[in-house]
C-alpha cells in the first residue's frame, strides 16, 4: 500500500515513495497468483506482474491476515442505534494506494456505511481514472458516482476517495468534511507503511489529530521497527537508496515507542505486537496451515528477521462501548516459539 | 592461453560464458564430477565456504580474503546459485576453476543445487532471462547431479551442506548412496542437504522447512564419536556473525554471503585450516557499491511496502 507524503525531504521523494504503491500492488497480485488470498481487484492496478519470492508472498499473507481478521472484527461489532437498525459504521485509510479493500467488503455483502480513501493527489488521479474505466471497478461504486481524475477524487453514496498531503491536518479536518464523515460514529482507521516515511511531529500531528476527531475509533497501523540492529540498518539504508527514508523508525524504534506513541496522542488504549508474533499467535492456524503448503520454503532465518521488523499497532477510543472485545486474544499463554 | 584460462578470465569480471562454452565445459566437468566419491577426499590446507547464492561480488570478496584458486585450496559447501542477482556467473566460475585445478577446489552440494527449487529461487529465471532459453540451465541443473554430497578433510573433519540424517550413522552408509539424480524430498541424500542442528532438540525433531530433520547435540556426539572425527562443518544456515559454533564445538556453520540477499545486513566467513588443521576463520563484508562493476543495477531488495 503507502503513498504517503514526503515531497520535501531530500531523502524522500513522491515519484519513490508513489513507487512503493505500484510495488506493492505488484507483491499483492504475486500473492494472489500463487493463491495466498483472493483478490479479484489488485490485477487491474498493476501494469507489470511480477514473481515475488516466497518470503515476500508470505509476509504479505501475514500482513493482510492480521488486517483482515481486525477489520472484520470491528466490522462483525453488533449495535443496534436507538431505534433499532444496525449502527453505521466508516473506514477512514491513510495513504490507502492501490488498495482494494473496499472492493471485496461490497462483494462480501460487508461494506460499511462509509468507506474514505485519501493519499497523495499524484496517487488518487490515478486510481480515479482506473475506476473510471474499468467497469468491474466502477460498478461497485454506483453510476451515479462523480469521478474527476483531475482533481483525483471521487464521490460517490457510500466510498470517496480524495487527494490530500497527510501533513496538513487542517487539510485532512476539510477532507473527511467533505466526505460526510460523522465522527461520531464507529470509525477504523488504517495506516499501512505510510505514517513511518512522515517526520516526527507530522505522524504525531496525524495521530493525535485522529484522537481528536474520532470518539468511538480503531487506529490500525502496520510498519517496521527495530532501525538498530544489523538487519534494521540495512533496510533503512536499502528503502533509502529507493528514495523512501523512514524518517519516522528513530521515533518510535520499538513496539512500546509505538504504543506510546498513541497514549501519548490521548487514545485509550494501544497495543503493539511484532509481525512473528502476529503470525504465530492471532493468524488464524488453519489459514497458516493452509498458506505454508503453497510454496518450497526456504528463507527462516530471514523470514524470522524481516517479521521481526514489522509489526501491527491498533489504538482504540472507545466512546461508545463497543470494543470490549476487540483486538488480539487476550490469552496470556506463552508465544509460540518460531 | 587456453580456451579455459580465457574463459576464467571472462568469468571473472562477471561476464556470462555463450550457451555452447556452458555445455562444453559441464561435460568437461561431468567427467572429473563421476569420479568423486559421496564423501570426498579433501586435504589439508583447505579453505571452507559456505553459501554463496549468487552474490558474485561478495564472492570476489572471497577470494580477496582467501586467496585466489590454485594458489588456495578451497572447498565449497554448496547452495552456488539462486537469490543473489549473479548465478549463473557465480555457478561456472566455480566450475570453471574446477575444471582446470581439479585437485585445487571441491564443489560438494547444496540443497539449492536441485531442479526444483532454482524453480522458485531464481537460478531458473536468471538463465532464461540472460540466455533466453533454459539450455544453460539444463546443463547445470545436470551438473549438479553429479556434485558430491559431503567431504571429509584429512580423516578428521566431515563437512556437509545441511547436516545429518536419522538414517545415516556411518561415513560408509553415505559412501553407499547412488547420488547421480535430483535431490529426492526425504531419505539419506535429501537429510545431508536440508538438516539442521538445533538447541532445543534433543535427538531428532521435525524441521520446519519441510525437508530434512533438526538434530541436537546428542546426535552430533554420537555421530563424531563413531566416525572419529574431531567436529562437522556445515553451512545452510544464515548467521549473522558469518560462523557459529554450537554443542561445545562439535559442530560449526560456515556463512560466506555477506548481506545475505543484500537485505540482512550480516557479514560473512570463511574458515581457513593449516597444514595442521588449525583454525582460523576470516571475517568479511559485502562488496562495496563502487566495486560491484558499472554500469550495474542497484540491487533493490523486497520488503513490505
Amino acid at each position: 500500500m503507502a503513498s504517503p507524503a514526503a515531497v520535501s525531504d531530500s531523502h524522500s521523494n513522491t515519484v519513490a515513495v508513489q513507487a512503493t504503491n505500484d510495488d506493492a500492488s505488484a507483491s499483492k497480485l504475486s500473492c494472489v497468483k500463487k493463491g495466498y488470498m483472493k483478490d479479484d481487484y489488485i490485477h487491474l492496478f498493476v501494469r507489470r506482474p511480477v514473481r515475488r519470492s516466497p518470503i515476500i508472498n508470505r509476509g504479505y499473507f501475514a500482513r493482510w491476515a492480521a488486517f483482515r481478521k481486525l477489520l472484520y472484527q470491528f466490522l462483525d461489532i453488533d449495535k443496534k442505534t436507538d431505534d433499532g437498525g444496525p449502527i453505521k459504521k466508516q473506514i477512514l485509510s491513510l495513504g490507502a494506494g492501490f488498495d482494494t479493500t473496499y472492493f471485496h467488503l461490497q462483494d462480501e455483502g460487508k461494506a460499511p456505511y462509509l468507506y474514505v480513501e485519501v493519499d497523495f493527489k499524484e496517487v488518487t488521479s490515478k486510481k480515479a481514472a482506473l475506476i473510471e474505466t474499468c467497469s468491474q471497478l466502477r460498478s461497485k461504486i454506483g453510476e451515479t458516482a462523480s469521478i474527476s481524475r483531475e482533481k483525483g477524487e471521487v464521490f460517490s453514496d457510500h466510498y470517496k476517495l480524495l487527494p490530500v498531503d497527510l501533513r496538513d491536518t487542517q487539510k485532512l479536518s476539510d477532507i473527511i468534511a467533505l466526505a460526510d464523515m460523522d465522527t461520531s460514529l464507529p470509525t477504523f482507521i488504517i495506516a499501512e507503511c505510510v505514517l513511518i516515511y512522515l517526520d516526527p511531529d507530522s505522524i504525531r500531528a496525524v495521530v493525535g489529530w485522529a484522537n481528536q476527531t474520532f470518539t468511538t475509533a480503531v487506529f490500525f497501523l502496520y510498519e517496521q521497527i527495530n532501525p538498530d540492529d544489523a538487519f534494521g540498518q540495512q533496510m533503512i539504508r536499502n528503502l533509502e537508496s529507493r528514495g523512501c527514508a523512514l524518517l519516522g523508525i528513530y521515533a518510535t524504534p520499538s513496539l512500546k515507542a509505538k504504543e506510546k506513541l498513541f497514549l501519548d496522542q490521548g487514545w485509550q488504549r494501544a497495543v503493539a505486537w511484532d509481525m512473528l508474533r502476529v503470525y504465530s499467535e492471532f493468524v488464524d492456524a488453519q489459514e497458516r496451515r493452509r498458506i505454508e503448503r503453497l510454496e518450497l520454503f526456504d528463507e527462516f532465518e530471514e523470514w524470522y528477521m524481516m517479521q521481526e521488523h514489522y509489526c501491527v499497532a491498533y489504538a482504540i477510543n472507545d466512546a461508545m462501548g463497543l470494543y470490549g472485545d476487540f483486538g488480539f486474544s487476550d490469552d496470556k499463554s506463552v508465544p509460540s516459539s518460531p | 592461453m587456453s580456451d579455459l584460462d580465457r574463459q576464467i578470465e571472462q568469468l571473472k569480471r562477471c561476464e556470462p560464458l555463450k550457451e555452447s562454452e556452458v555445455k562444453a565445459l559441464c561435460l568437461k566437468a561431468i567427467e572429473i564430477l563421476v569420479e568423486e566419491s559421496n564423501v570426498q577426499r579433501v586435504d589439508a590446507p583447505v579453505t571452507i565456504c559456505g553459501d554463496i547464492h549468487g552474490q558474485f561480488y561478495d564472492m570476489k570478496e572471497l577470494f580477496k580474503v582467501g586467496g585466489d584458486c590454485p594458489k588456495t585450496n578451497y572447498l565449497f559447501l554448496g547452495d552456488f546459485v539462486d537469490r543473489g542477482f549473479y548465478s549463473v556467473e557465480t555457478f561456472l566460475l566455480l566450475l570453471a576453476l574446477k575444471v582446470r585445478y581439479p585437485d585445487r577446489i571441491t564443489l560438494i552440494r547444496g540443497n539449492h543445487e536441485s531442479r526444483q527449487i532454482t524453480q522458485v529461487y531464481g537460478f531458473y529465471d536468471e538463465c532464461l532471462r540472460k540466455y533466453g532459453s533454459v539450455n544453460v540451465w539444463r546443463y547445470c541443473t545436470d551438473i549438479f547431479d553429479y556434485l558430491s554430497l559431503s567431504a571429509l578433510i584429512e580423516n578428521k573433519i566431515f563437512s556437509v551442506h545441511g547436516g545429518l540424517s536419522p538414517a545415516i550413522s556411518t561415513l560408509d552408509q553415505i559412501r553407499t548412496i547412488d547420488r547421480k539424480q535430483e535431490v529426492p524430498h526425504d531419505g539419506a541424500m535429501c537429510d545431508l542437504l536440508w538438516s539442521d542442528p538445533e538447541d532445543i532438540v534433543d535427538g531428532w525433531g521435525l524441521s520446519p522447512r519441510g525437508a530434512g530433520f533438526l538434530f541436537g547435540g546428542s546426535v552430533v556426539s554420537s555421530f563424531n564419536h563413531s566416525n572419529n572425527i574431531d567436529y562437522i562443518c556445515r553451512a545452510h544456515q544464515l548467521v549473522m556473525e558469518g560462523y557459529k559454533w554450537m554443542f561445545n564445538n562439535q559442530i560449526v556453520t560456515v556463512w560466506s554471503a555477506p548481506n545475505y540477499c543484500y537485505r540482512c545486513g550480516n557479514v560473512a566467513a570463511i574458515l581457513e585450516l593449516d597444514g595442521n588443521l588449525n583454525k582460523q576463520f576470516r571475517v568479511f563484508d559485502a562488496a562495496p557499491q563502487e566495486s560491484r562493476g558499472a554500469p550495474v543495477k542497484k540491487p533493490a531488495p523486497d520488503y513490505f511496502l
